[in-house]
């Protein structure tokens, strides 16, 4: 099946970044159109659609906007997570290059709707080229008048600041991000209350996902009816998968929700590379459990991979071949999460780093029986709300999902082994940023 | 006001009050590290997990509010048991387990839990993560840092942040490899630093000066009250066999919640300092040992011969002996008292609504000298006052004002007879004729009158050294001694009922309600650590 790109349509015509091409395309109708209309009937539309967060919880984008409380006096925030760190994940950055004004302009239509007059984006730090191109974008639009004061003539005002991160995962979590603008350490913050009551600066905050906000335009323009035409029920609209991994054709897709997996792999990416067997899969970023070969004919929406005991994620689609060792891959894993622990939730801190030992010991071929069960102890004492933040479930699902499904293989390692004592190089506090990461 | 259940036990709490002070309440402990009632709530250490009745998750007790009709197990549950069992050995995975030659043991929350919640055995066989050079690291001039102990709770980071306000301590690096810094690296020279090391709960930050001194579980509590300035901190004085080994703030939410500043703290070991220990007389040009009652008996005959009286008292007394002084000096005897106050350096503590209280002079009883209507003189009233005439000096304490170490001090003394009440080797205690020695805050009970206006008990620690008497005792035995029946009292809880008959400031108050000090008897340990 070959669709035609709706958020992607930009990729790969000339000057597209340009706000001059973009307004040639129809860019900005949308955002005058939204000037006419109240600020609640915006989010009605939008709840119309079944719009889902594209950021990796999908949670309904018109609800989220409904919690900011009604009687508020303000000042309200919007932000843009453009923060895109999840493995295997680069969907935003594809948008951000190819259609910077695609998202500035749903930016501009989230703001309006839930009634800011700032919105931050928070960009990757390593984002650097990206965040200029944003910038120039805002700066385009505010010269034409399409943000600042008094926008196209109405009453209403927009300013949008660029805010670059520092360089940690944990800041796409929405209240490590909100900590991090604000100035602090990236720690995510207890819930409730939740940022459309308190987030940034203590004020109502809404936090989309680059991807979600791209989407808002369409939307407008389109309608809400358009939109859910598109995918399966409560799963609508068209979704950007990044495929990465053995493929012959790794990049980002645009499809539908609710294509199967086998579409997107075999149909648009070309298959395995050199003629090799699938393995497994992620479906949704390195945080998603892992799903086996035979998992293949499983939709790609929210709700079909939920049931397949995965989530759809960020869209993030790891494709593993034969070649893979999957004890080495879930090392690969635990060394990341580890890494990127904020330190906060003692069974994520302290499990995290726990479960790269056992597997660096497996690998080293020191494994021991026994050590399956305890990393499956281990990984079900650190999710399931046993911390702040789903960081712990990013690191216990799915090692738990590989230990579970490829245990054969972590077997067969461990029954080899010889037993010799566990040895581990201490930390060295001052060692720098590097260090604890693919030592 | 919700009423909710908690394993089993129905209890009514204010409105806001968290599952943990609500379970207290009820008698049921939850366990927890990162909470502190007078810190922000964090959620980190994830052991105080509770499991409430229609809810999948388990909650965590220190961020959830009472609601009506909640239903809570703690100890009851056995998913709670389990995943306790599970956050405690996530938390013993890293942790050096050195409690033997841990300074911290003892007092340990983490010691504590793991007896409580804990397994009996770990999974852990791997090699645990070190700290190398963070071992027993300086952080400051009067905290020890030992990182490989630390289980992240940000207690002591908060504690910077939120209450002394230096915001000094911050976690450097991430994840399991975070370690407990100052911002620049500087020396951690906090004002209230040792409060850092209270609120640790376990060995990772420790006080210097009582570090090895003595094992925690040999010390015994006794509740007291700071002598350091006029805020009146409430401490506890933390002793073994008649030694004094440190101050640690005793829970008082309006004046110091549960924090005392560093130069409080660390007056600990001067209340072990005893210098004269025997009534002495001046005879054949030296001070001579004497027994009390020869003392007594001589000090009543100076008092008797003398026409007129002049009594330098002091702040730092209680207000049983300034009340005794005034009633007996004062009144059956007609003498000119005077206190002398001294500024001091500017102190601050914050009590437990987050305002800071200033001190107003260096002495823990200014307050009460002033209510008991003695007159209060400052450095130039207390030159003239010497410069009056006087045939007899009674010094009822030489640390009363730093201007009695003086050279002008001590030429205006020599005229006429000084009696000395003193417990340290002082100028002024060379020209008395009688000399007769008190013993330190430790070995003293009674009251001090703060700042604020809160009348607040201290007890005695040990017995004093030597033949050393609280000074409350040796008035009572003058006036047995003067025939002055009714101030012939034999307790300070006594002499503060006749107190309160007599003056008026007083009035009303009643020795076993005093303020913050209705149980004296336990030592709470959860808030210092």
């Amino acid at each position: 099946m070959r669709v035609d790109p709706i958020l992607l349509r930009a990729r790969g015509t000339p000057d597209s970044q340009s706000l001059t091409a973009y307004l040639a395309a129809g860019g900005y109708n949308a955002w005058e159109k939204v000037l006419q209309m109240t600020p609640e009937a915006v989010t009605a539309e939008v709840t119309l659609s079944e719009l889902r967060g594209r950021g990796g919880a999908g949670f309904p984008t018109g609800r989220k906007w409904s919690f900011i409380p009604k009687d508020h006096p303000g000042p309200r925030y919007l932000v843009c997570n453009a923060d895109e760190s999840e493995p295997g994940t680069f969907k935003d950055r594809e948008l951000i290059e190819h259609d910077p004004h695609l998202v500035v302009e749903g930016i501009a239509i989230a703001a309006f709707a839930i009634k800011a007059s700032t919105a931050f984006v928070y960009i990757r730090g390593e984002f650097v080229r990206w965040a200029k191109i944003l910038e120039r974008a805002i700066a385009e639009a505010r010269n034409k008048g399409y943000l600042g004061k008094g926008v196209l003539g109405s009453g209403y005002s927009l300013e949008i600041v660029v805010h670059r991160g520092a360089g940690a995962y944990i800041c796409g979590e929405e209240t490590a991000l909100i900590e991090s603008i604000e100035g602090k350490r990236g720690f995510p913050r207890l819930k409730p209350p939740f940022p459309a009551v308190a987030g940034l600066f203590g004020k109502p905050t809404i936090v989309n996902n680059v991807e979600t906000l791209a989407c808002l335009p369409h939307i407008i323009n389109r309608g809400a009816k358009w939109f859910a035409s598109i995918g399966r029920p409560r799963n609508t609209g068209p979704k950007l998968f990044c495929v990465s991994g053995h493929v012959q054709r790794p990049g980002v897709v645009e499809l539908p929700l609710g294509v199967p997996f086998r579409e997107i792999i075999f149909e648009h990416c070309g298959g395995i590379r050199d003629g090799r067997e699938l393995k497994a899969f992620f479906p949704g970023g390195s945080s998603a459990p892992i799903l086996s070969a035979d998992q293949l004919d499983v939709r790609a929406d929210f709700d079909a991979c939920a049931e397949a005991g995965s989530m759809l994620g960020s869209g993030g689609v790891i494709v593993l071949d034969d070649t893979v060792d999957i004890v080495e891959a879930a090392a690969n894993l635990a060394h990341f999460y580890a890494h990127e622990s904020c330190g906060q939730c003692t069974p994520c801190r302290e499990g995290s780093d726990w479960a790269v030992d056992i597997l660096e010991r497996i690998l080293d071929g020191h494994g021991r029986p026994g050590d399956l069960e305890l990393l499956q102890r281990i990984c079900t004492y650190a999710s399931g709300g046993m911390t702040i933040c789903p960081l712990g479930d990013a690191f216990a699902l799915p090692i738990a999902s590989m230990v579970k499904k490829f245990a054969g293989e972590f077997e067969r390692r461990i029954a080899a082994a010889t037993p010799s004592p566990p040895r581990k190089k201490p930390v060295l506090p001052w060692s720098g940023p590097s260090h604890g990461f693919g030592r | 006001m919700p009423k909710l259940t908690i394993d089993g036990r129905v209890i009514e709490v204010a409105e806001g009050t968290n599952l943990i002070e609500a379970a207290r309440s009820a008698g049921v402990a939850i366990p927890y590290f990162c909470y502190h009632p007078y810190l922000s709530v964090v959620g980190q250490c994830r052991i105080c997990l509770v499991e409430i009745e229609g809810q999948p998750r388990l909650a965590i007790a220190c961020a959830t509010p009472a609601a009506d009709g909640m239903v809570v197990r703690s100890e009851t549950s056995e998913r709670v048991r389990q995943a306790r069992n599970a956050v405690m050995e996530f938390l013993l995975a890293n942790h050096p387990l050195d409690c033997p030659v841990c300074d911290q043991a003892g007092e340990c929350l983490l010691q504590d839990h793991s007896f409580d919640q804990g397994l009996d055995t770990t999974h852990m066989i791997e090699t645990r993560r070190t700290f190398p050079g963070l071992e027993r690291r300086r952080l400051g001039p009067h905290i020890v840092q030992n990182q490989n102990r630390c289980i992240h709770c940000s207690r002591c980071i908060r504690f910077t942040q939120e209450i002394s306000e230096t915001a000094q301590l911050t976690y450097k690096t991430r994840g399991n490899r975070a370690y407990i810094d100052t911002h620049d690296g500087s020396p951690f020279d906090d004002p209230m630093s040792g409060c850092a090391a209270d609120v640790c709960p376990v060995g990772a930050l420790t006080v210097k000066e009582f570090r090895f001194r003595k094992r925690s579980w040999k010390l015994r509590s006794t509740p007291s009250v700071c002598p350091g300035c006029s805020i009146g901190c409430n401490v506890w004085i933390d002793h073994h066999e008649r030694v004094a080994y440190r101050l640690n703030p005793r829970e008082n939410a309006a004046i110091n919640a549960t924090w005392m500043c560093d130069y409080g703290r660390f007056l600990a070991e001067s209340l072990n300092h005893h210098e004269i220990l025997h009534p002495q007389r001046h005879t054949d040009g030296r001070l001579q040992p004497v027994d009390w009652p020869v003392a007594l008996a001589g000090v009543k005959e100076v008092l008797d011969g003398s026409s007129s009286l002049r009594v330098v008292a002091s702040a730092n007394l209680s207000n049983e002996e300034l009340h005794l002084a005034k009633a007996l000096l004062g009144g059956a005897r007609r003498a000119d008292i005077v206190v002398p106050v001294w500024s001091g350096e500017k102190r601050r503590m914050k009590n437990g609504a987050g305002t800071w209280l200033q001190s107003h002079d260096a002495h823990p009883n200014a307050a009460g000298a002033r209510r008991l209507g003695l007159r209060l003189v400052d450095q130039k009233g207390l030159v003239h006052f010497l410069y009056g005439a006087a045939d007899v000096t009674v010094i009822l304490d030489p640390l009363a004002h730093p201007f009695l170490e003086t050279d002008e001090a001590i030429q205006l003394l020599r005229v006429g007879t000084a009696v000395v009440f003193a417990r340290l080797e002082h100028p002024l205690t060379r020209l008395a004729s009688w000399l007769l020695p008190t013993p330190s805050l430790a070995c003293n009970e009674g009251t001090f009158t703060s700042s604020t206006g809160a009348v607040q008990r201290f007890a005695a620690a040990f017995a004093p050294p030597g033949q050393s008497r609280p000074l409350w005792l040796t008035l009572t035995a003058l006036a047995r001694e003067m025939e002055v029946e009714d101030l012939v009292l034999a307790s300070p809880a006594e002499i503060f009922a006749h107190m309160v008959r007599t003056e008026r400031g007083f009035a009303g108050l009643e020795w076993k309600a005093l303020a913050g000090t209705t149980d004296l008897s336990q030592r709470e340990r959860h808030h210092g650590g």
